[in-house]
């Protein structure tokens, strides 16, 4: 069963049948290593099966089904109902939907940007660039949840970023207060835990582009901001596609700051889909319902990278 | 203007600019370190106004880690270590197999069956967490370790990573060995496992991380304080769930959460390297 699901084990015998007599050794060597190999792929294809498929199609199925208020009765079918009432009835799925759509672009934008400054800053000619570089990346190395906790109590009010504020005589701020205030404080944590890890991306890809470029630009004349944006920035395009749309997608599931710091507020403004799905599991109790938000979930992250995809490469 | 900037002047310049952006980003893990061994009641003291005593503690004491094992953090931090090394262990041996198969052994469908595994087990796991949770409470695997392990055990770049490292192996190592007559499984243990030694490191680094950073999982299938796994445990501690919230012992449980996944990537920079030139960025 579960070597069907790859095609491993079917396709061999029907490629062995139908050419036996043209090519006899070759056929039976395909067969023989198409076995070998349903034998070495069965315990990922088992995990593949029970850990990935199976909670999706449960997702799916429940998606479609009501529990009666008694809890042992069996669940009902409702066809699309469930999703009727989100997108027409919910207060709050729409509100956690455009919340979390304007979150991730703030990341995605701001941390495309801030990894690509932080790349060039750090290939420029300095002294021990790679200490420098180290100390950036290093955030990455601890465990978000660790972060985002650490990170609460530098955004106390008697905290210590109020402190360095005050200091420069910036002002204090209730953060997590408003909106705008809690959207700065998780994109301060987000991007502290990550830029380094996208910088190192692309210095990776920086480190692509050919020296001779580079230099036969400088000989025509072109001034730095000139290299950049018609020979630096091209080169990187497939880069920076890369962190732009990997961005995206993690921070879709962005659940641990809302889930330890604001539990979805101010006024819902963090209340992003992970966290919406959670509390309607588990807090509301209507599983049939967050089962349904997955499906949605899922469905708008893929429309999402499809048209991300799109933008970035016209061409291929 | 780049000719000028390589100069000395230019590039001490520049070095103090990568010294001040580090440091932005550097200020909170010193912060951090140092209220883990500063006495409790000092942790807000110097904030109003700043001083150098922000950062770094004008008393040092072990207290912190102290209170940290009285409400039961060392427990949370062993069951992280367990799941973690068990997940990374468990997770090589059946992706080492897989990837021998998708890049040394020769079948039809082996493109396929590679696209199906890679795409699946990269789309973010947080998508089938809620519904997987609730099939595990089904299965009675909440609050075990089997239930906290076993989503830890797939990963689409490990996969990948092992895969291309296995591609690279030349050709006729593994024809030499066949013609000798040894198995599949001889020659993948044998001659394929000893030569992928820095891959393998990479994949069971990535899938120790992958669990050692697992919150979301951990919180829907172990709530008993003895499963808990560290971030949950802080989480908790953060909320004041355990008598009221212990600042300094939280400082102290993010030193013990952060220490074991920095030592380790440090010690394996080279290692890490590798995993990040595989994501495919380069091609």
């Amino acid at each position: 069963m579960a070597t069907d699901t790859t095609g491993v084990e079917r396709a061999p015998r029907e490629h062995a049948a139908g050419r036996t007599e043209a090519v006899p050794l070759r056929a039976r060597t395909w067969q023989r290593e198409g076995l070998v190999a349903a034998a070495f792929l069965a315990p990922s294809a088992i995990v593949l099966l029970v850990l990935r498929l199976y909670p999706t199609v449960e997702a799916l199925i429940a998606s479609a089904q009501r529990q009666p208020l008694n809890i042992l009765a069996a669940p009902v079918f409702v066809g699309l109902d469930n999703y009727r009432t989100l997108l027409v009835e919910s207060p709050t799925f729409w509100p956690s939907v455009a919340a979390t759509v304007i979150f991730v672009t703030i990341v995605v934008v701001a941390q495309t940007v801030g990894a690509l400054a932080l790349g060039l800053l750090y290939t420029q000619h300095m002294y021990a660039t790679r200490w420098w570089r180290a100390l950036v990346f290093l955030p990455i190395t601890i465990p978000m949840a660790v972060s985002t906790l650490v990170w609460q109590i530098a955004f106390r009010n008697d905290g210590v970023v109020n402190g360095f504020l005050s200091a420069l005589g910036l002002g204090q701020y209730n953060y997590f207060a408003t909106r705008g205030l809690a959207y700065f404080a998780f994109l301060t944590i987000l991007s502290w835990i990550g830029l380094g890890y996208w910088m190192a991306l692309l210095i990776a890809g920086l480190a692509d582009v050919p020296t001779e470029v580079r230099d036969a630009a400088k000989v025509d004349g072109a001034g730095a901001i000139r290299t950049f944006f018609s020979i630096v920035l091209p080169l990187l395009k497939r880069p920076l596609a890369f962190v732009a749309v990997a961005l995206t997608v993690t921070n879709f599931f962005t659940f641990i700051p809302e889930a330890v710091i604001t539990q979805g507020g101010p006024r819902d403004a963090t209340r992003f889909l992970m966290f919406e799905i959670y509390t309607e599991a588990y807090s509301n109790g209507n599983t049939n319902r967050a089962s349904a938000e997955i499906v949605l979930l899922a469905i708008i992250i893929l429309a999402i990278v499809a048209v991300e995809f799109k933008l970035i490469a016209p061409e291929d | 203007m780049n000719k000028l900037l390589s100069r000395t002047p230019g590039k001490v310049i520049l070095t103090l600019v990568g010294i001040i952006v580090a440091w932005a980003f550097f200020w909170p893990v010193v912060w951090m370190t140092g209220s883990a061994f500063r006495p409790e009641k000092e942790i807000f003291e110097y904030f109003q106004p700043i001083s150098i005593h922000t950062l770094i503690p004008s008393n040092y004491t072990l207290d912190n880690f102290r209170a940290a094992i009285e409400v039961g953090f060392g427990r949370a931090w062993f069951n992280s270590i367990v799941v973690s090394l068990a997940s990374a262990a468990l997770g090589l041996a059946i992706t080492v197999p897989a990837a021998f198969a998708l890049s040394v052994l020769r079948f039809r469908g082996r493109g396929l069956a590679f696209a199906i595994l890679f795409v699946t087990f990269s789309v973010p796991f947080e998508l089938v967490a809620i519904p997987l949770a609730s099939s595990f409470r089904d299965w009675g695997l909440t609050n075990t370790y089997t239930g906290l392990i076993l989503p830890g055990l797939a990963n689409g770049f490990a996969i990948l990573l092992l895969r291309q490292f296995f591609a690279g192996v030349p050709e006729q190592l593994k024809e030499a060995a066949r013609v000798d007559g040894a198995g599949w499984f001889r020659i993948m243990l044998q001659i394929y496992v000893p030569l992928a030694k820095p891959a393998l490191a990479s994949a069971g680094l990535m899938l120790f991380i992958g669990q050692w950073q697992a919150y979301l999982w951990p919180l829907l299938v172990a709530d008993k304080p003895e499963m808990q796994v560290g971030s949950v445990a802080l989480a908790n501690l953060q909320a004041g769930a355990v008598g009221g919230t212990q600042f300094g012992a939280i400082f102290a449980g993010a030193i013990l959460l952060s220490i074991v996944p920095t030592v380790i990537m440090l010690s394996m920079q080279r290692v890490f390297v590798l995993s990040i030139a595989s994501t495919g960025v380069k091609g």
